[in-house]
C-alpha cells in the first residue's frame, strides 16, 4: 500500500460521494432528465485518472462518466451544475449528463451515442502523437458498445495508423437490459481486439490490488510505444442502467463484489485509514453538489447569442 | 487573373494551407495512394496489416485521391500530416473530429458525400454538437471534404447531392463551390472557422477552368455572389447548376430576357439577404438546384422568400430539382434525372408570360 493506492481511494469515494448526492437529488426531482450513474466503476476510474496525472492526454467516455470527468479534475460543483442544467455547469446547461466536457482537465467528452466516443478519442491520440508527443488518447466504452461499428473500426484504425491509444472496455455485463452474453458473438472481446492485431490485457473484478499496479504500467506501454493496446476491465453495474428506473438489470446477485468496499478493507488492512467516515472530501462534495443545485439556470438569451456565435465565425 | 481548374485551385490551397500551418493535416482514403504496395520493402507477414503511417516509407505511387485533388501533398509535407485510412468513414472522421477538438486542423475527404450515409452519426451528433455541448469549450476547426453531383453514371450510391440535409443541421456549415476561386476561398475560410464545414465539390467541375486571382484569396463564408445583373427572374443556382443557368441566361438574353444569377456559395448559413434583394427587384424566384426534390435547399429557399419577402412576388416561386427518384445510371435517364439548360429556358420563359 502506498500514497498512490490512498489517492485511488480518495479520488473513488470523491465520485462515489457524487453519485450518491446526484442520486437523492434525481429522488427529489431536481435532474431534469436521466442520470447513468457510474457507480461500481469508481475504482477503475480513479485508478486511471491517477496514472494519467501530469500529462497531457485526453480521456473520451460513454454515457456513464461522471466519474470520470471529476477523477480528471473537473469541478465537481460544475459537473453538478451541468447535470442539473444550471448556467454554472461545465457547459452552460448545454450538454447534461450524457455530454460532459472538460478538455482543460483531460476529459475530452463524454457521449449520448453509445461508442461513438471511441473514435474521438483516436483523434486526441493523433493529435497527441503529432504535436505532443508521449502523451496519449483513452477511451472508456463498455460491452454495450463492443458490438459497435465505431468501435471495432476503431480498433483497426489505431493499429494500422499505431496511434497511441488505450481501449478500456468496462465489461459490467449489461448493455442497458440486454446482457453482453445474448448480444455478443465470439469467443470474447478481448479475442477480436486480439484480431485486430492489439496487444490486449484483461482485469478480473475482484483483482484490485493488481490492477492499481498494473494499469499504470499499460499506460506506460502505450506512451513509450506510441500504439494502441486494449484492456478489458470487468466491473460490476451497481446501479440500474439509469437511477430510478422501475426494473433494474443488474447481474441478478443480491451481493454484489464493490470494488470501493474492497479497496477499503484493502488499505485499513494495512493501516492507511482507520475512520472511512467524516473525510473533509466527501464533505466538500456534498456542499458543490448542495451549492450546484441552487446555482441559477441559463439565461434563456443565451440560445440566440449561440446561433449568432455560430454565424459569425467567431 | 489566371485560369485554373476547380481541381488546381483546390490543390495549389491544400498546399498553401499546409506550408503556411503545421497543425493542418489531411486525411482520406487513398489521398496518398498505394499504401503498402511499395514492393521495395517486403511486407512483414507479422505486421503487415499494421505497418502503420510509414512515414520513412518510399511513395511508390502518388494517386493524390480519387480526383487527384490531393496530389504532391505526401511528397511534401510526409505521410505524417498526409494520412491514408482503410475504408473506415466512422473511424476516420471521428478521428478528424477528436483531432480538431485536441489541437490540429484537419482536411478530412469523404470519397463521395453518399459514403456520409456510413458515418452520418460522427457528422450530425459528433462533429455538428461538440462545440455546443462543451459550452464552447471546444472548436473545431475541421473541414469535411467530400464530392457531389451526378451526370457520369456513377450510379445512385456515387451521385447524389446531399447539401440540402446537411444544411439542416445546426452546427454544421456547408458550402458548394462552383468556380476554382470559390473553391479556394471557401476551403481557406473553412479550416479558419472555429465550426465543422463541409465542402461538397462537384465531380463534373474538377475540369473547369476559371479566372482566379494569383493568390486564391479566402472567400468569407455565409456571402452569396451574383453572378449575372438582371431584373426578369431571379436565379438561384447551386454548383454544377450555376453553370447551366449561365448557359441559358446567354440564351434568354438573346431572346431580351434578362434573369439574375445568384449562387449562393455557402448552403448554410445562407445569404439570405442577397436573394431577397434580388427578388425585391425581379418579383420572380427560380431555385435550380441539383439536391433533394422535396424537403430539401430548393424548398427552403422558396419557403424563406415566402415568408420573408412575399409582398415583392409577383408570382409563386418555382424550382428545378432532379425527380423524387434515386439517381438513375443509364445516361439518358440521368439526363432527364438531371434539371437542363432547356428545363431552364422553358421554365423562365413559362415564368414571363404567367
Amino acid at each position: 500500500m502506498d500514497a498512490n493506492q490512498s489517492l485511488i481511494y480518495r479520488i473513488a469515494c470523491q465520485i462515489r460521494c457524487f453519485e450518491t448526492a446526484i442520486a437523492e437529488a434525481a429522488n427529489s426531482g431536481f435532474v431534469p432528465g436521466l442520470v447513468h450513474l457510474c457507480t461500481g466503476a469508481e475504482v477503475l476510474q480513479a485508478t486511471l485518472c491517477t496514472a494519467l496525472l501530469g500529462h497531457n492526454d485526453y480521456v473520451t467516455g460513454s454515457h456513464r462518466s461522471h466519474g470520470l470527468a471529476i477523477g480528471m479534475g473537473a469541478d465537481p460543483y460544475a459537473v453538478a451544475a451541468e447535470i442539473f442544467g444550471k448556467a454554472s455547469g461545465l457547459s452552460g446547461g448545454f450538454g447534461g449528463t450524457q455530454h460532459l466536457a472538460a478538455p482543460d482537465c483531460g476529459f475530452l467528452t463524454s457521449n449520448g451515442i453509445v461508442g461513438a466516443q471511441v473514435p474521438l478519442a483516436a483523434g486526441a491520440a493523433l493529435s497527441n502523437k503529432i504535436l505532443r508527443p508521449g502523451n496519449i488518447g483513452v477511451c472508456f466504452f463498455g460491452d454495450g458498445a463492443a458490438n459497435q461499428g465505431a468501435v471495432l473500426e476503431t480498433m483497426n484504425l489505431a493499429v494500422a495508423l499505431e496511434l497511441p491509444l488505450l481501449f478500456i472496455l468496462e465489461n459490467n455485463g449489461l448493455g442497458q437490459s440486454t446482457s453482453s452474453h445474448y448480444a455478443s458473438g465470439g469467443v470474447s472481446f478481448s479475442a477480436r481486439a486480439k484480431g485486430f492485431g492489439l496487444r490486449t490485457e484483461i482485469f478480473q473484478e475482484k483483482d484490485i490490488a493488481d490492477q492499481m499496479v498494473a494499469l499504470p504500467l499499460l499506460i506506460e506501454e502505450v506512451r513509450t510505444s506510441g500504439k494502441p493496446l486494449f484492456l478489458e476491465a470487468f466491473v460490476p453495474r451497481l446501479s440500474g442502467h439509469y437511477h430510478g428506473e422501475e426494473k433494474s438489470f443488474t447481474a441478478g446477485e443480491k451481493d454484489m463484489f464493490d470494488p470501493l468496499t474492497a479497496l477499503e478493507g484493502l488499505l485499513e488492512r494495512s493501516g492507511l485509514i482507520q475512520d472511512k467516515e467524516g473525510y473533509d472530501f466527501q464533505i466538500e462534495i456534498q456542499d458543490a453538489v448542495a451549492r450546484a443545485l441552487k446555482s441559477a439556470t441559463p439565461e434563456t438569451a443565451s440560445l440566440t447569442l449561440w446561433e449568432q456565435t455560430w454565424q459569425a465565425n467567431s | 487573373m489566371t485560369q485554373l481548374s476547380l481541381k488546381d485551385a483546390l490543390n495549389k490551397t491544400l498546399h498553401h494551407l499546409m506550408e503556411t500551418d503545421a497543425s493542418v493535416i489531411v486525411i482520406g482514403e487513398d489521398i496518398v495512394g498505394g499504401a503498402g504496395t511499395n514492393l521495395q520493402k517486403s511486407p512483414d507477414t507479422k505486421s503487415g496489416i499494421n505497418a502503420g503511417i510509414n512515414a520513412d516509407k518510399e511513395l511508390s505511387v502518388e494517386l493524390g485521391g480519387v480526383f487527384g485533388v490531393t496530389a504532391g501533398l505526401a511528397t511534401r509535407f510526409g505521410k505524417a500530416r498526409v494520412i491514408d485510412t482503410p475504408i473506415s468513414e466512422t473511424a476516420f472522421v471521428g478521428m478528424g473530429i477528436g483531432a480538431a477538438a485536441t489541437g490540429l486542423k484537419p482536411i478530412v475527404e469523404v470519397m463521395f458525400c453518399d459514403f456520409m450515409g456510413v458515418c452520418f452519426d460522427q457528422i450530425i451528433n459528433q462533429a455538428a454538437k461538440m462545440r455546443f455541448l462543451s459550452g464552447n469549450q471546444i472548436t473545431l476547426p475541421l473541414v469535411i471534404r467530400t464530392t457531389m453531383g451526378a451526370g457520369d453514371s456513377s450510379g445512385a450510391m456515387h451521385s447524389q447531392s446531399l447539401h440540402g440535409l446537411l444544411a439542416s443541421m445546426p452546427g454544421l456549415k456547408v458550402v458548394c463551390p462552383s468556380n476554382a476561386a470559390d473553391a479556394a476561398g471557401l476551403l481557406k475560410s473553412a479550416l479558419m472557422d472555429p465550426n465543422p464545414v463541409i465542402m461538397l465539390e462537384h465531380k463534373g467541375l474538377y475540369t473547369h477552368q476559371s479566372a482566379v486571382e494569383e493568390n486564391l484569396p479566402a472567400v468569407p463564408l455565409g456571402t452569396g455572389k451574383t453572378i449575372k445583373n438582371g431584373n426578369a427572374v431571379t436565379l438561384v443556382a447551386v454548383s454544377a447548376m450555376v453553370h447551366k443557368a449561365l448557359e441559358a441566361a446567354n440564351q434568354l438574353t438573346a431572346e431580351g430576357i434578362e434573369v439574375e444569377i445568384i449562387d449562393p456559395r455557402t448552403i448554410s448559413p445562407l445569404d439570405i439577404g442577397l436573394i431577397l434583394k434580388s427578388v425585391t427587384k425581379t418579383g420572380r424566384l427560380l431555385v435550380v438546384d441539383e439536391g433533394a426534390a422535396f424537403a430539401g435547399f430548393a424548398d427552403a429557399v422558396i419557403s424563406l422568400v415566402s415568408r420573408e419577402g412575399f409582398s415583392a412576388l409577383k408570382q409563386a416561386p418555382r424550382k428545378l430539382t432532379p425527380k423524387h427518384t434515386p439517381v438513375p445510371y443509364a445516361p439518358n435517364l440521368e439526363q432527364i434525372w438531371l434539371p437542363g439548360t432547356a428545363n431552364i429556358l422553358e421554365t423562365v420563359k413559362d415564368m414571363m408570360n404567367d
